[in-house]
Order: C-alpha cells, then sequence, then structure tokens
C-alpha cells in the first residue's frame, strides 16, 4: 500500500450547525503524485507553486498538502473518519493506476452554476423545492441537492438535456444515487 | 472444556479441582471470546480510557477513531455502504425499542410472526395499548417456521407501517427466509426491521441483497463480543424518533437534538471499552469469514442433532435439520422439567445450559411448550464434538436415572 495511515491530528468539534473542522497527517508526502490526483479527481484545483490540490466532496471542502489533510464542513466526527478513509483510497487507487492515469499540472478554472443551469429545463416549476432553477444550480454545486430531484429532467421530454446534464454532474465528481444511474440509462435507451 | 474426565458419573460430584465446565449457553452470551477482544478492551481502559468525540486531545481522537473502526468493520460485515446508518446502542433490545417505538405513530399497522422474542412482543404490545397500532402475527408451524410466506403479501395493508420479524429464533433456532421476506417488503414500501440478535456473526447478513432497511444486532453474542454492545442499521431515508436525547459532543449549540446520523440516536457517553471489544471481535469474524462460522456451526449443530436422536427419551424440538436451523436446540427428556435437568447437568457434570421459556412465550406456544418450557443447548464457535458426546452422555444418564 502506497499511503499506510492518515492520522487525525485535530478535530474542532462543530458549535453552531458549520459542520465539523479537522487536519491529519499522512503517513507518507504525496507531492509526486498531486499532477496524477489533479487529473483523477475531477473537480480539483490544482495550486503547482503552493503544493496544494482543493477539491469538494458534495458539501465538505478538502485540502491536500504534501502531507497534510485539512477538511472544513463535515456532517460530525464518523463523517470526518468515513471521508478520510476515501481519502486514503482514493489515494492508493490512484497510485496503484498511475500509469494509465495523464497526469496534469493544470490549474482548472471552477464550474459555475451557470454552467449547470444551461443544462436544466429552466421551468422554474419549483418541485424541486428551489424558487428558481438557478437557485437549485447554485445548491447542486455546493453539493447540497442532487440532479436526480429536479422532476421534469426525468421525464422522456428531456432525455437528451439529461444525459449532458448527468455527465456534467458526475465528471465534476458529485455522487449521483445508483438507482439513478440505472434509470437513467433505462430511459435514454 | 477444562478437563476431559472419561469417568463422567456421578462421584464427580464435590470434587471441584476436578470439575469440568462445559459451556452451551452461547444464544445467550457467546463464551470465551477470542483472545483479541479481552485485549482490546483492557488496552482499551488502560491505555486510552477517555470519552470519544468530546475532546479535541490527542486521546480523545484516538477514542474516537476505535470507536469508527467498529462501525466501519459492522458496515464492512453487513454490507452497509455509509458507515455513519449504524448507531450504537446497548444490546438488541434497545436497537428493537429504537426502531419500533421511533416508527410506529398512532393507529399504524405492523407484521410479525409467532417466533419473536419479548424484545419484539413487549415494545408492540406496549405501542397496542398507548399508540393504537395494529398487530398482524405471520403464523408459523410447530418446528418455528412460517406456514406460508405468500401470506404477507395478503396481509399487508395501506396503513402497514413496519414488517418486524426475526432472523433466528432464539428458542428452536429456526431461520427465517428474510431475503425473500425483504422481496416482498421491497415491492410492498413497506420498511423490514430484522431481529438479528441470534445471527450476526452467524449467518451471512447483507442488508442491500436481502432487503433490510432496519437490523437490530447485539454485540454479545455471535459477533463474539462483551455485554453491552449492540446496535440498528437505519437504511437512509427512514425517520426513527430517538429513544433519547441528550450530549452528542457535537452541535452543542442546539437546544435540540441533531438531526444527522449516528449522533442524532446516541445521546450519552457510549460504552467505548465495549465498542473497542466489539470492533476486534467483528474483525476476528471478518477474518475467520462468516460462512466458514457458519460451517462450523451447522458442523456442531448436526453433530448435537444426530446424537440426540440417538436417544428415544429425548424430545427435539424446531427443525432438527442443521441447514435450517442455528446452533440453538431446544429439548425435553420424558416428563421432566427443564429446570432440574439443567440443574443436575449444571451441578453434576459442569454443564451450563438454559432452562424454561427463555423470554419468548408465542415462540413457546406455537412450538408447543409454553407450560413446560424447555431445556436449550447453544453452541458456539468454540464448542467441540467432545463437548457435545460429553453433554448427550450426561442426558443419557439423566433420562435412565432420574433427576433425583
Amino acid at each position: 500500500m502506497f499511503l499506510e495511515e492518515i492520522e487525525m491530528m485535530f478535530m474542532e468539534p462543530c458549535v453552531a450547525n458549520k459542520g465539523v473542522r479537522m487536519f491529519a497527517r499522512m503517513s507518507k508526502d504525496i507531492s509526486g503524485l498531486m499532477p496524477y490526483l489533479n487529473t483523477a479527481i475531477k473537480n480539483a484545483t490544482y495550486n503547482k507553486d503552493g503544493n496544494t490540490l482543493c477539491f469538494t466532496k458534495e458539501f465538505r471542502l478538502i485540502t491536500l498538502y504534501p502531507e497534510k489533510v485539512a477538511m472544513a464542513k463535515a456532517l460530525n466526527p464518523t463523517d470526518a473518519w468515513q471521508v478520510l478513509d476515501w481519502i486514503k483510497d482514493t489515494i492508493n487507487e490512484t497510485y496503484e493506476n498511475r500509469d494509465s492515469i495523464q497526469p496534469s499540472h493544470e490549474r482548472r478554472v471552477g464550474v459555475t452554476a451557470l454552467d449547470f443551469f444551461e443544462w436544466l429545463p429552466r421551468l422554474n416549476c419549483g418541485k424541486c423545492g428551489e424558487p428558481t432553477c438557478l437557485a437549485f444550480a447554485v445548491r447542486l454545486l455546493l453539493g447540497e441537492r442532487g440532479i436526480e430531484e429536479c422532476e421534469p429532467l426525468l421525464t422522456t421530454e428531456y432525455n437528451k438535456l439529461r444525459k449532458v446534464a448527468f455527465d456534467l454532474v458526475s465528471a465534476l465528481g458529485y455522487e449521483l444515487p445508483e438507482s439513478y444511474n440505472s434509470s437513467v440509462l433505462e430511459r435514454s435507451r | 472444556m477444562l478437563l476431559f474426565n472419561t469417568g463422567s458419573d456421578l462421584n464427580i460430584r464435590g470434587s471441584f479441582s476436578m470439575r469440568m465446565q462445559v459451556y452451551l449457553d452461547n444464544a445467550a452470551t457467546s463464551y470465551p471470546k477470542p483472545e483479541e477482544v479481552y485485549e482490546a478492551v483492557v488496552s482499551f481502559m488502560r491505555e486510552i480510557g477517555v470519552s470519544s468525540g468530546r475532546g479535541a486531545y490527542r486521546k480523545a481522537l484516538e477514542a474516537d477513531r476505535i470507536i469508527y473502526e467498529a462501525r466501519r468493520s459492522l458496515a464492512e460485515l453487513f454490507n452497509v455502504k455509509d458507515t455513519k446508518q449504524i448507531v450504537f446502542t446497548s444490546n438488541a433490545t434497545e436497537a428493537l425499542n429504537l426502531a419500533i417505538k421511533g416508527i410506529l405513530s398512532e393507529g399504524e399497522h405492523v407484521i410479525t410472526s409467532q417466533m419473536e422474542h419479548n424484545a419484539v412482543c413487549r415494545p408492540l404490545k406496549r405501542l397496542e395499548k398507548e399508540r393504537g397500532i395494529e398487530i398482524s402475527q405471520l403464523s408459523c408451524l410447530s418446528d418455528g417456521s412460517l406456514e406460508d410466506l405468500d401470506l404477507l403479501g395478503a396481509v399487508i395493508r395501506p396503513n402497514t407501517r413496519l414488517v418486524v420479524i426475526t432472523h433466528a429464533s432464539n428458542v428452536s433456532g429456526t431461520i427465517m427466509p428474510i431475503g425473500e421476506i425483504g422481496k416482498i417488503c421491497n415491492e410492498n414500501a413497506v420498511p423490514l426491521l430484522v431481529d438479528a440478535a441470534q445471527t450476526a456473526g452467524v449467518l451471512p447478513i447483507d442488508v442491500e441483497a436481502m432487503n433490510v432497511d432496519l437490523l437490530a444486532f447485539t454485540g454479545h453474542k455471535g459477533l463474539l463480543g462483551p455485554q453491552g454492545t449492540g446496535g440498528l442499521y437505519i437504511r437512509e431515508g427512514i425517520q426513527l424518533e430517538p429513544l433519547k436525547e441528550g450530549g452528542t459532543g457535537s452541535e452543542s449549540i442546539l437546544e435540540t437534538q441533531p438531526d444527522i446520523l449516528p449522533d442524532k440516536y446516541e445521546a450519552g457517553t457510549l460504552n467505548a471499552a465495549g465498542l473497542a471489544g466489539l470492533g476486534a471481535a467483528v474483525r476476528f469474524i471478518l477474518l475467520q469469514g462468516v460462512e466458514n462460522i457458519r460451517k462450523r456451526e451447522m458442523e456442531l449443530t448436526a453433530h448435537l442433532l444426530d446424537k440426540l436422536r440417538e436417544n428415544d427419551a429425548i424430545r427435539i424440538y424446531g427443525p432438527d435439520d442443521s441447514e435450517k436451523q442455528v446452533g440453538v436446540v431446544s429439548i425435553n427428556i420424558g416428563d421432566h422439567q427443564p429446570e432440574e435437568i439443567g440443574y443436575v447437568l449444571d451441578e453434576v457434570y459442569g454443564i451450563m445450559v438454559r432452562t424454561g421459556l427463555h423470554c419468548a412465550p408465542c415462540a413457546h406456544r406455537t412450538i408447543g411448550t409454553v407450560e413446560r418450557g424447555t431445556l436449550r443447548i447453544s453452541l458456539g464457535y468454540f464448542n467441540t464434538e467432545a463437548e457435545i458426546d460429553y453433554t448427550v452422555q450426561a442426558l443419557r444418564q439423566i433420562a435412565q436415572r432420574g433427576v433425583h
């Protein structure tokens, strides 16, 4: 195993519904792997000079340093531990597959809510509980809503839109429920 | 077995130093535990010993990590995708109470079976009185199996909120077809609560493949952990009213219980030493493989049933088939009271079994033993064929000579 351990060094219990902040130390320096992780983690922003990689996992904000992980907005301690496990697995998998990954040194421009908005039905129907499609797009970007919550998008009328929206969402590393995944493929066949 | 005395006759009485011990009450609490479990409990108490989830110092984080790892190991064992969905309780009884009282509201309907433990029956009876819930029981045959699984679909009504069923009976050992029940519940969009007190760690459980929405388990039986540990898996999206409110170490500014699992249902300081032991126990089970544990327990159960069948005076209840039951075997001998036999087994032979009604009167009614109860022999992973032979030999002597 490339990275044996990520050891939690500090966890600040959340005080006012803002989530848990923590940092942890890694048992190995991952500087050399950063460009590969930059490719593997679709929504990452790589800072070559600072040697950091920032990304979100849903609503959680994560920064990887050469030998450190910082995380904010984790739901609770259990959530923080679970995401640390995921980070460790992602690092180890990226290391395993590094021969087939094209390393990237570029600093990606972040996606905005407007990019999501482009691919929504834009009916402002309110079925998702948001006042407008743009509001929905903003919360989608923050990881607070799931693309499957847009009901019209799931109808046959929006087959084409749905495929693009689906690809965009998954390309950015947001999780999609498995059932949605298969049902989308079913419907678009 | 500490000592095997081949002259196992009544003359053993009194010679305490030569006394052998055979423990066959694993359905109550498994014993002994894997060495790793003792080590984990003691080293937690000596070297860490602090509260989890409460402090920013390193030791508190270490306590936190140990509890997280116990949770993660259980998630792996039951194929739970999101570790947060497992909440710790002090045993299966508390988990069942949380699930049953947390989900059922005024006037709703619940379906259960005629083989349930009091940990299911009593909370339901209380809600029948207090919340006017309606209870339907799926009828079972005298071997403890469901009479007709297809009836389940027919019994489900629009107001059916829950199906709660044991995975295996603590009286007869009978295994229920959870996968098939889960399929029917899933088709009818009724959540399924499984009482896995007798099966967690002993039978493979996959909450996804079996469509289990709520899984109540205890740490001190098949999972080989300490007493005072257990938990409930709650499928994402199922909202339960907490049984208790209090400190969680998170979102302390809120005057109300936090909404996020596992904290929502884990008010108060956890049994961290116990959970350290449970974590070690589950890792032991994962290393051995549940399939291998099941295989070994089936061998032992088949051996016990074969030996018991040789004696006509012994009446075996339940399926009498190691494929269809866990290592729990209920018997009676002639007209003897099971309590008397249990006393002689312990006093004369050093054999520990359970006698009586086993906290499940409705199961006893089903198998026809509610008057007398049964003598229950329950095997564990660490029992041996020699211990079984010795026990059956003792039963044979008792059947011949009587208990007095």
